[in-house]
């Protein structure tokens, strides 16, 4: 119960931040200067807030308990990502003053046919990341209160889309970041007292895992005994590291920035957020190894771990705020989420309005509740990992070859996207569903970014034909890399007096 | 210093850019790309493009370099240390590469606005 009230206290506190964080940006007189004047920091604890989800809080814990030591890989490569957002994609994504992929689709190569497809594009790659997200708080809830999985399912998905309904879009930035904030110290806290707690007996047998089989210390991710365990890491690795680049809903975010510069430096910030947070759930991790190593739902360690090590009080309190810690991710992502489902629903597919907007939100948690009740058994960074192979295999190759090669056409853009599209969902769907043998090709089906992503760059780079190149297409990427006003990130018509805010302004604030 | 600007949300702007009519439909999806009609200089962007290139280029090297040396270093360690090696050494290295691309990248910007490399 004493779960069940925290979480109802990071619901409440979400909605209350929500409120206040439209009127904020109501009662501004001058909104978007406002905004993009404090936005540095904030926007790097919203990306991390949203960024870090189920998969980190619960997920990792749960797969180190399960498959060993390797599942570190993820949180590197799930980090590594932004070091290729900092390099390849922040600051040209802010200067063409794209608001998603859809759209930058559309500034580069000016498509309309392109445009919704890359719509469809991004409606999948949410899909599979949300669909993880409503199993998280499913489990979490069944765990602390003894509701039904389908019923919590069920409820988190009015709970996200009530509160969407409330905050709005607006107010996300501000409740993002009160979710890292609070996966941060709900996560960490209990993971340095358990630490602690644990005794030096347990410590020890925690930080030196004598295990009886070797493959679960050794630090590579092998899956489900395929006997590749150096092949397997390197495509989770691939999948994550290149995944991060293309997800939409962070792309999104890198409108709200001052400028170019600035979108850079928040990507760096977003690593330092990162690096700090994936330290804990290891901590759990490597806890539950020796507390409860066979636990019948890998993906609630976390939530196991303080009962197990401490019972009674204190175990129960630190129970309570770890389960509230899970749902704080499960909120986030999953609203982050569904905004940008939604905006894809309605602007990119439909170009509809507000009401659609609201629709898609209704359209999309529906959706993502339906796909959440079957998939009870899946682990959540099986599904993760599925959303950024698909992401990696799509969007990746779209923005780096469109904002550095000025070759890229249309067709080898639509070609590029159908091919790694299809290959990466295919490859994921034939492994869930046929049942293979492990071995090298059940790796390759599992985990497919490692082939799927060579073949969509391969491909959108030959379907490029050269004769096929816009006049127009050489200027659109030569103002993605050019600093200041004359650029086209869309603050140009800021007044001189006020640039002093702008990190990107011509003299260089800092 | 006291000219007036019209504050829109990004939404708006966006729509506006792109002709969406009154009932926020798009009307004018085909052919050229909403590209603003101020003038670059473009052999100065030619030479920026080149420059951040060749710089993304070397970042995106480094960081495989960094991540085989990782790989290799998890393959090799010895016993039951290896959750170590993947929970000290891999952030920092992270952030020292994307610090320093953020560094080079604004450097190439700054000798942009003086005028030449």
């Amino acid at each position: 119960m004493l779960g069940l009230a925290a979480i109802g206290a990071v619901i409440c506190a979400s909605v209350l931040i929500g409120v206040w964080g439209v009127r904020a940006a109501r009662s501004t007189p001058d909104f978007l200067v406002a905004s993009r004047s404090i936005v540095p920091g904030w926007n790097a604890l919203a990306i991390a807030g949203e960024y870090v989800s189920a998969a980190s809080v619960l997920g990792l814990a749960g797969l180190l308990v399960k498959n060993g030591v390797g599942a570190m890989w993820y949180a590197v490569g799930f980090t590594a990502g932004y070091v290729l957002v900092a390099a390849l994609v922040a600051g040209p994504m802010r200067r063409s003053g794209a608001y998603t992929v859809p759209d930058f689709a559309e500034y580069r190569l000016g498509s309309p046919r392109l445009r919704r497809m890359c719509g469809l594009v991004v409606l999948v790659i949410m899909l599979l990341y949300l669909l993880p997200q409503f199993k998280a708080a499913g489990v979490v809830l069944e765990l602390v209160s003894g509701i039904p999985y389908w019923i919590g399912v069920v409820g988190a998905g009015l709970v996200v889309s009530s509160t969407i309904a409330v905050g709005g879009m607006r107010s996300a930035t501000y409740v993002q970041a009160f979710h890292y904030l609070v996966k941060l110290a709900f996560i960490a806290g209990p993971a340095v007292a358990l630490f602690f707690l644990a005794g030096p007996e347990r410590r020890d047998a925690a930080l030196n895992p004598i295990a009886a089989d070797p493959s679960w210390t050794r630090p590579l991710l092998d899956l489900d005994g395929s006997g590749h365990p150096m092949l397997a890491t390197v495509s989770v690795l691939v999948a994550t590291t290149l995944g991060a680049m293309g997800l939409p809903h962070v792309v999104m975010r890198f409108h709200t920035v001052a400028g170019a510069r600035a979108a850079r430096r928040v990507a760096v910030s977003v690593i330092v957020l990162l690096s700090l947070f994936y330290l804990f759930p290891v901590v759990y991790g490597l806890l539950g190894r020796v507390v409860t190593p066979n636990p019948a739902e890998t993906d609630v360690v976390p939530v196991l771990v303080p009962s197990a090590i401490a019972p009674g009080t204190i175990g129960a309190v630190l129970t309570a705020l770890v389960a509230a810690g899970a749902f704080a991710a499960f909120l986030s992502t999953s609203s982050g989420l569904l905004l940008a489902l939604a905006g894809g629903l309605s602007h990119d597919l439909f170009g509809g309005s507000l009401s659609r907007l609201r629709l898609g939100v209704v359209v999309g948690t529906g959706l993502a509740v339906a796909l959440a009740l079957p998939a009870a058994d899946v682990d959540i960074n099986v599904l993760v990992g599925w959303a950024f192979a698909v992401a990696a295999s799509t969007f990746c190759p779209l923005l780096t070859l469109g904002i550095w090669w000025r070759g890229l056409t249309s067709t080898g853009a639509t070609v590029g996207l159908l091919i790694g599209a299809g290959s990466s969902t295919g490859a994921a769907l034939a492994s869930a569903v046929l049942d293979l043998e492990p071995g090298i090709l059940s790796i390759l089906l599992a985990q497919p970014a490692l082939w799927t992503v060579p073949l969509a760059f391969a491909s959108m780079a030959i379907a490029s034909r050269p004769g096929a190149v816009p006049d127009w297409a050489g200027e659109a990427v030569l103002r993605l890399h050019v600093p200041g006003r004359h650029s086209t990130g869309d603050t140009d018509a800021l007044p001189r007096a006020r640039r002093g805010n702008r990190l990107d302004s011509d003299g260089g604030t800092d | 210093m006291n000219q007036r600007v019209r504050v829109t949300s990004p939404q708006t702007r966006l729509a506006q850019r792109r002709g969406a009519d009154a009932m926020g439909r798009l009307s004018h999806l085909s052919g050229r790309p909403p590209v603003p009609s101020s003038a670059i200089d473009l052999d100065a962007a030619e030479r920026a493009l080149h420059r951040q290139r060749r710089l993304a280029v070397r970042t995106a090297a480094a960081l495989l370099a960094t991540l085989a040396a990782l790989l290799t270093a998890a393959a090799l360690t010895p016993g039951h240390l290896g959750w170590a090696v993947l929970f000290f050494a891999p952030y920092p290295l992270l952030l020292i590469l994307a610090a320093r691309h953020v560094r080079l990248a604004e450097r190439i910007e700054d000798s942009h606005h003086e005028g030449g490399p």
